[in-house]
């Protein structure tokens, strides 16, 4: 019970924990919140069912052709809503206001060009649960954790190790300044808000199976996602991560353990606390305005 | 000697508010030039515009780089042509290391062992930089944040360095040690084009200057000439 419970509770902090990342990412990169963030794990979970079920393509060519479309629709967002209305100077809470209208198009788009309808993915592996320490764990739930934690290591050596990642903290810390090195910082800031999208739409391809497939998906675990990236301290990468799995186990172990009824309160009061005792989240992230 | 830059009726505004209003200047290849005026006075205005970081809608007039228009292009176009900048009050990337710092001056560079030797001679040319290479660049003094900021610079292999008031809030002593450096760096053979509040160390170190008052240029001249200039005697150096 306690090894099942914990490792769904993994599978769903892992998920946070790609949502979180993406919220992380983007606001490092555009000091801004895209409420876009869980609708993109929805339209990943449509499109990776479109490709493995519908096309027939194997499940791993399904996900990468995913993420690829995600992550081009991602900086297609950025090019063509955030940074034209930026380019017009207008306050930063209208462009989060319109990510929250980009958000119900996308749902709704979804919904026209799919169905209402819970859809499920057929098996993906041969085998279709795992023996660990005698209890057995269902392959998908194994395969998202693994898949979750090679992406946010991926990401990490990505930002820290390569040239066009310290570019891309360059450009988030001091734009002007990275325009001066010879940085294209729009590029550089499109490229964050397409990442952000791809891990989303992975960690919907990755969900899909486990939990079925349908249209309000996302819409919830986008809220969670939100939430673990502010406990682990909003916009840095480590905590967005720690943030989200804190949070995915907590919530699957109060449901377990105590009642599903209340899992969502316990989360969210978990949130309050956080923002009350310690804002700057548990990596210490700025959080106080000077 | 040719003009590597040249403002032909340069003019910027923000919004309806003209701030540069019409200026010409050049610099020849291989000069040190300044730019000189009081506050407010669109130094700065012109210096960000000459390397595209303003925005372009506010530009009219002509700047030629190397015979190119440029005055339309974006930032790390202007960089990747050889223009760079250090800009007023250093902009450090603070959450990056002084090594990671100066590897992000050579960003549009491939050449790995050519990257590592220019890393070596801003060391030898800033030893300070050296002892803190593993330090945040947020952490270092303002002084050495200016230093890091030039060597950053230095290391993109600039045709002409702009420095826009490299002496802003430092002690007289590194001031010096600064302008030691920019001097030597244009011995090496780097063409720099400065603004400087400081006028008397400004005129000590160009060969030329330019005077700007509110949006203009009101004077124009070889340093020599500029220091004993009694107008700017009075309004810049000081002197009654």
């Amino acid at each position: 019970m306690f090894l099942q419970i914990l490792i769904s509770g993994f599978v769903l902090g892992c998920v946070y924990g790609l949502i979180a990342l993406g919220y992380s990412l983007i606001y490092k990169s555009s000091g801004l919140m895209n409420f876009v963030q869980g609708d993109v794990l929805t339209l990943g979970a449509f499109l990776g069912y479109t490709f493995f079920s519908l096309l027939k393509l194997p499940y791993l060519v399904s996900l990468i052709l995913t993420v690829l479309v995600a992550f081009l629709f991602g900086m297609a967002m950025e090019h063509f809503v955030i940074g034209k209305l930026l380019k017009k100077n207008v306050l930063a809470i209208y462009v989060v206001l319109a990510t929250i209208a980009v958000q119900y198009i996308l749902q709704n788009s979804i919904q026209g060009i799919w169905s209402t309808k819970m859809l499920s993915y057929p098996q993906i592996f041969s085998v279709s649960s795992i023996k660990i320490a005698g209890v057995s764990i269902q392959t998908e739930s194994v395969f998202c954790i693994f898949m979750s934690f090679l992406c946010m290591a991926g990401l990490q050596i990505f930002m820290k190790h390569t040239r066009f990642g310290t570019a891309m903290r360059a450009s988030a810390m001091d734009a002007k300044a990275a325009q001066a090195c010879g940085i294209n910082t729009s590029l550089s800031t499109g490229i964050s808000w397409g990442i952000a999208a791809g891990m989303a739409a992975l960690a919907g391809i990755l969900l899909g199976p486990i939990y079925g497939v349908f249209i309000m998906l996302g819409s919830t675990i986008g809220r969670k996602g939100f939430a673990g990236a502010i406990m682990g301290g909003y916009g840095n990468l480590i905590g967005a991560i720690v943030g989200g799995i804190l949070l995915g186990v907590t919530e699957t172990f109060v449901a377990g353990y105590l009642s599903s009824t209340y899992k969502d309160m316990i989360a969210y009061a978990l949130l309050l606390l956080f923002l009350f005792v310690k804002p700057t989240g548990i990596f210490n992230e700025r959080a106080i305005s000077e | 000697m040719s003009k590597l830059l040249e403002l032909k009726d340069f003019r910027y505004s923000y919004g309806n508010i003209q701030v540069v209003k019409g200026i010409d200047l050049y610099v020849e290849e291989g000069e040190i030039i300044t730019l000189i005026g009081a506050n407010g006075a669109g130094k700065t205005t012109t210096m960000q515009t000459i390397s595209g970081l303003t925005p372009a809608s506010g530009v009219s007039g002509v700047i030629e780089f190397n015979g190119k228009q440029i005055q339309k292009l974006p930032g790390y176009e202007i960089t990747k042509r050889g223009l760079i900048q250090v800009l007023e009050g250093r902009h450090i990337f603070s959450q990056l290391t002084v090594l990671e710092n100066m590897e992000t001056g050579a960003y549009l560079r491939k050449d790995r062992k050519g990257i590592r030797e220019d890393i070596q001679k801003m060391y030898k040319l800033f030893p300070r930089l050296e002892e803190r290479k593993t330090q945040l660049g947020g952490t270092l003094s303002g002084g050495e944040q200016q230093m890091l900021a030039i060597a950053r610079a230095m290391i993109g292999q600039p045709k002409l360095l702009l420095l826009d008031e490299p002496s802003l809030g430092l002690a007289p002593i590194i001031v010096k040690e600064i302008f030691e450096a920019i001097k030597r760096i244009r011995e090496d053979g780097t063409t720099i084009m400065f603004v400087e509040q400081n006028s008397k160390i400004a005129l000590n170190t160009a060969d030329r200057g330019y005077v700007m008052q509110t949006g203009e240029i009101i004077l124009r001249d070889t340093c020599e000439n500029l220091m004993n200039n009694e107008q700017v005697q009075k309004a810049y150096m000081g002197v009654d």
